[in-house]
């Protein structure tokens, strides 16, 4: 035996193995057929071919993706270890290395969670109550209404009750059918009537009191969410969403506000929506088994035009200069007057927005991103096809709005998706053989690519080398995916035979990619305008709260190799989910937080990047990947250094 | 009482690029000189403030074939030699010029498509007739840019050229072959800082040393864009000097292309009377737009008449003085 070679037994498979000396680990591992997954082609950079060394001697070339935990017990990445005497290997098995990874590194799924203590019970806007009456006769031939009205008051202490035509047309039979024992469903304020007078919404037999629901909606450009709230227990018992049928009628606001003058428009997309809206609430109803008269109220948070194009109001001052929308604060309506298939009486309210580009979903984002109580110094960016930015704190707020169009929420892309089941999330791809490895949500077959997935892409092929800094693939490497596609070259993402029906492949094509690159860069190019706006710099903001229809999470390390966020260190950022649903979440339950979202919409000082000279330029400057501005990018640059993809000269 | 006023100085920290096209037999070329450009320490001609170690260079414009296209004052002034691309080049070299560029026109005079071969048989030939550092143009297609400066690189390997041009989405094969053949690129980027900054990257990503890359940053001609021209090449100078490494390369301006393209010199009937002198209109306006260009800081100038090439000589002479 030479003095220069080692063994190494791997665990659990007890495959025994020899190693020269300074030999990498996974080079022993596949000569001796011990698979080890190497997605990032062995650049250290992914973090999944961690094993244990349980035994021996070996040296750490890198230890970026290890925890001080893990390395104390005994983790290493095997593509960057060199083995320097015997040694025990334990091999984990992939699915438990990637589970390991997502809490620690990626924050799990967020509870769907109020920004701040509410007692939402102590003055509920919806109340149920429970009444027996006693039937009218020739003795006591008192009206109906009146003989509710007095028993409220009698048995409740609740006067002053009204009622509108739809609930008055049933009350009679309603009353009747049920023996004059019923349960009653109140209003009892709105945010322009906070103290009443209530209003009677329904009548239903019997004692319905348990339950009790309403619906928070987060009406998109691209993207419709419906939360069902259980306004007993204040919990949000389902959710649904789909893409807005509006989309048909153009992917971005313009062209909707575009589609909206045409005759007959501007009513076409109210259905539209509502027709959306109505789709999810069946969803909700039929999964959880009630109908949609028991859905007693419904708040909305919009942007200004999908507020606009919700309540059928003209649209068209908002597109042409000063940019003047018909209303920010709506009046409370009924969901008949909308075509809405809840209760017909029941409230629906629209949040208030700030001016025509930063709307009610911003007002409910800065609420449930807690951005309007915090003293840190704060970026809340919504990423959807507005990239709505507000810097700020508990004492002032700017906003402003860049249009970044549907690419981040999986629209307008070939292989696009939403954030779904099959939707690849997550993609790796080898700077060797330039093969990806992919995970998708629910670890199903891949159909699509969703938001957070295009993140990840994006990123990954510029560190591979797949595609230069200008978003081009670099069509003389030597892999079968990238190829000339019907729109031009495309790099081939999951071929047919790995997808779910089977018929095509999965690729992201140069447009793509560059629809994906002016998205990012929007976005960037708003905050730095932004915080020069206000004379800071970016790398002043003490947090980083992120708002948008990603799915569950996105990748910040991602998101910051593509430079579609700052290079900030990672624990700055905070994904939030979907920030608009949840602050419209919020403001359907409790009036405390209704008022709060007027209150931010007041206090937000609008900034309107078309009338700033610098945003054209910063967003040229964007459109590279990272940045043009290398310096921003640290991280990125020492990243592509370290995979020799980067002259030393462009520091 | 005398009052002395102290001139202020702007003390900068970068530098613009030195760059030298052409090699002689003991570089394993041909050329009998060469021609570094670039190395300023300050904006232009400020020679209180900083260096400005190297005259900017005037390069000749030749054509492979007779370019029927151009204005009659051109075709006039230089008859033939036009038909001659060897005869063009050596004509130019005794004018005075310190560079010629060859522009492949990608047709022959015939109307045939330019093979890789006789790009690289012209380009040979120019060579030899002169002994100028050659810069070479393609036609300006990106497949056939590709085709025929592939073709000339490898024909003269060794010679530094300048290929050109290098665009975004075309730069990968023309990089490539300047780098296995040792030549230069020249970047073109339309008129924005940021992109010119962009596809200097992205050369230099290929390995591409930054001191052979040539920078074009679009100009216009006098009373076509010049003002904003002007404007860009300033703020591409500010920034090499304030030590942008990415954009601290020098500059060159195809100005005869763009002057010889406008009405005023390239139209002589149906003008107002008050435009004056064709001849003369069409020479100045080449010999304007080129000094203005010089005061934004270019670095290599690209004339085609050549009574332009001694007025922006002695421009260029009296600029250099102090």
């Amino acid at each position: 035996m030479s003095e220069n070679t080692f063994t190494v037994t791997f665990q659990p498979s007890g495959v025994v193995a020899r190693a020269r000396a300074g030999e990498i680990l996974s080079d022993v591992a596949l000569a001796a057929g011990v698979p080890i997954s190497l997605p990032c082609g062995s650049q250290g950079r992914c973090g999944r071919c961690k094993v244990v060394i349980t035994r021996g001697e070996a040296e750490r070339k890198t230890t970026v993706r290890l925890t001080a935990t893990e390395l104390e017990q005994g983790y290493a990445l095997a593509c960057q270890t060199r083995v320097q005497g015997d040694l025990e290997v334990f091999v984990p098995p992939l699915e438990e290395v990637i589970v390991r990874r997502l809490p620690t590194e990626r924050g799990a799924e967020r509870a769907y969670e109020l920004p701040a203590a509410c007692d939402w019970a102590a003055k509920p806007t919806l109340r149920k109550v429970h009444l027996q009456i006693e039937p009218p006769s020739l003795l006591d031939n008192t009206t109906d209404f009146e003989r509710v009205s007095r028993e409220l008051a009698r048995q409740y202490d609740i006067r002053n009750l009204t009622v509108a035509l739809p609930t008055l047309r049933r009350l009679a039979r309603a009353l009747r059918d049920a023996n004059w024992d019923v349960t009653l469903t109140l209003e009892m304020g709105t945010w322009t009537n906070p103290d009443g007078p209530p209003r009677l919404l329904d009548v239903a037999p019997g004692n319905q009191t348990q339950t009790l629901y309403g619906i928070a909606v987060d009406i998109g450009t691209t993207s419709n969410v419906v939360y069902l709230v259980d306004m007993i227990a204040g919990r949000v018992v389902d959710t649904a969403s789909a893409y807005n049928l509006q989309i048909s009628c153009g992917e971005d606001v313009i062209s909707r506000i575009i589609y909206a003058k045409k005759p007959g428009g501007l009513e076409h997309l109210q259905r539209l929506v509502v027709q959306t809206i109505n789709g999810l609430i069946e969803e909700l109803c039929a999964r959880n088994n009630i109908a949609g008269t028991e859905i007693h109220k419904m708040t909305v948070a919009g942007n200004t035009t999908m507020t606009h194009l919700f309540l059928g109001l003209d649209p068209e001052a908002i597109r042409l200069e000063p940019y003047i929308p018909t209303i920010t604060h709506p009046s409370p309506v009924r969901a008949h007057e909308l075509g809405i298939h809840i209760n017909p009486d029941a409230t629906v309210d629209c949040l208030p927005g700030v001016g025509a580009y930063v709307g009610g979903d911003i007002t409910a984002g800065v609420l449930s991103s807690k951005l309007y109580t915090t003293d840190k110094l704060s970026l809340f960016i919504d990423v959807g096809t507005n990239g709505e930015i507000v810097l700020g704190n508990a004492d002032w707020l700017i906003s402003c709005a860049c249009s970044a169009g549907p690419a981040f929420e999986g629209a307008g892309v070939q292989s696009g998706m939403r954030a779904t089941i099959g939707a690849i999330e997550e993609v790796w791809i080898s700077a060797k053989t330039y093969e990806p490895t992919y995970r998708t949500i629910g670890d199903a077959p891949p159909e699509g690519i969703c938001g957070s997935g295009m993140i990840s892409l994006l990123a990954e092929m510029f560190i591979s080398g797949v595609m230069d800094k200008a978003g081009k693939l670099n069509r003389t490497l030597n892999t079968p995916r990238i190829r000339m596609g019907e729109h031009g070259p495309e790099y081939v993402v999951a071929w047919a035979s790995e997808t779910r029906a089977k018929k095509n492949d999965i690729v992201i094509t140069e447009v793509d990619i560059a629809n994906l690159i002016r998205a990012k860069a929007a976005i960037y190019a708003g905050f730095s305008v932004l915080t020069r706006s206000v004379g800071i710099e970016l790398a002043d903001v003490e947090q980083v709260l992120i708002g948008g229809a990603f799915g569950k999470y996105i990748d910040v390390e991602k998101a910051i190799q593509i430079g579609l966020l700052p290079d900030m260190p990672w624990d700055r950022f905070h994904y939030l989910g979907n920030t608009s649903a949840l602050g419209a979440y919020a403001a359907l339950l409790c009036a405390d937080m209704r008022q709060a979202v007027v209150e931010i919409a007041n206090k937000m000082t609008y900034l309107e990047l078309s009338a700033d000279n610098t945003f054209m330029d910063q967003f040229t400057s964007a459109l590279f990947l990272p940045h043009t501005d290398t310096a921003s990018f640290p991280s990125v640059m020492r990243l592509l250094q370290s995979v020799g993809r980067q002259s030393q000269e462009t520091q | 009482m005398p009052v002395t006023v102290e001139t202020p100085l702007e003390k900068w920290t970068g530098k613009v690029r030195e760059v030298t096209l052409g090699a002689t037999r003991d570089q394993k070329g041909t050329r009998s000189k060469t021609v570094t450009v670039g190395g300023e320490t300050t904006l232009p001609f400020l020679h209180f403030e900083g260096n400005i170690p190297h005259p900017p260079a005037i390069a000749i414009e030749v054509q492979d074939s007779y370019p029927s296209d151009w204005s009659p004052v051109l075709l006039n002034a230089w008859g033939d030699t036009l038909k001659d691309p060897a005869e063009w080049a050596k004509k130019a070299e005794a004018l005075g010029a310190d560079l010629i560029m060859l522009r492949l026109r990608g047709v022959n005079g015939d109307g045939s498509e330019t093979t890789g071969a006789q790009a690289a048989a012209v380009t040979k030939a120019v060579l030899q007739a002169t002994g100028l550092p050659l810069i070479v143009r393609g036609p300006g297609q990106a497949e056939k840019d590709n085709e025929l400066l592939v073709a000339v690189a490898e024909a003269v390997a060794g010679e530094r050229l300048a290929l050109g041009l290098c665009e975004d989405k075309n730069y990968r094969t023309i990089v490539a072959a300047a780098l296995a053949h040792g030549h230069l690129v020249i970047n073109s980027t339309p008129i924005d800082v940021n992109l010119a900054k962009q596809l200097n990257i992205l050369v230099s990503d290929m390995q591409m040393e930054p001191d052979r890359i040539l920078m074009d940053p679009t100009t216009g001609a006098l009373g076509y864009g010049l003002e904003y021209t002007y404007s860009v090449m300033e703020r591409l100078r500010i920034a090499a000097l304030t030590g942008d490494s990415m954009t601290q390369m020098p500059m060159i301006c195809f100005t005869g292309e763009e002057s010889w393209r406008q009405k005023e010199s390239k139209v002589g009937e149906g003008v107002p009377a008050a435009w004056g002198d064709w001849t003369r209109r069409g020479i100045l306006w080449e010999a304007v737009t080129a000094v203005a260009l010089l005061e934004a800081g270019a670095d290599i100038v690209t004339l085609r008449h050549p009574d332009s090439v001694p007025i922006v000589r002695k421009a260029i002479e009296q600029l250099m003085a102090h």
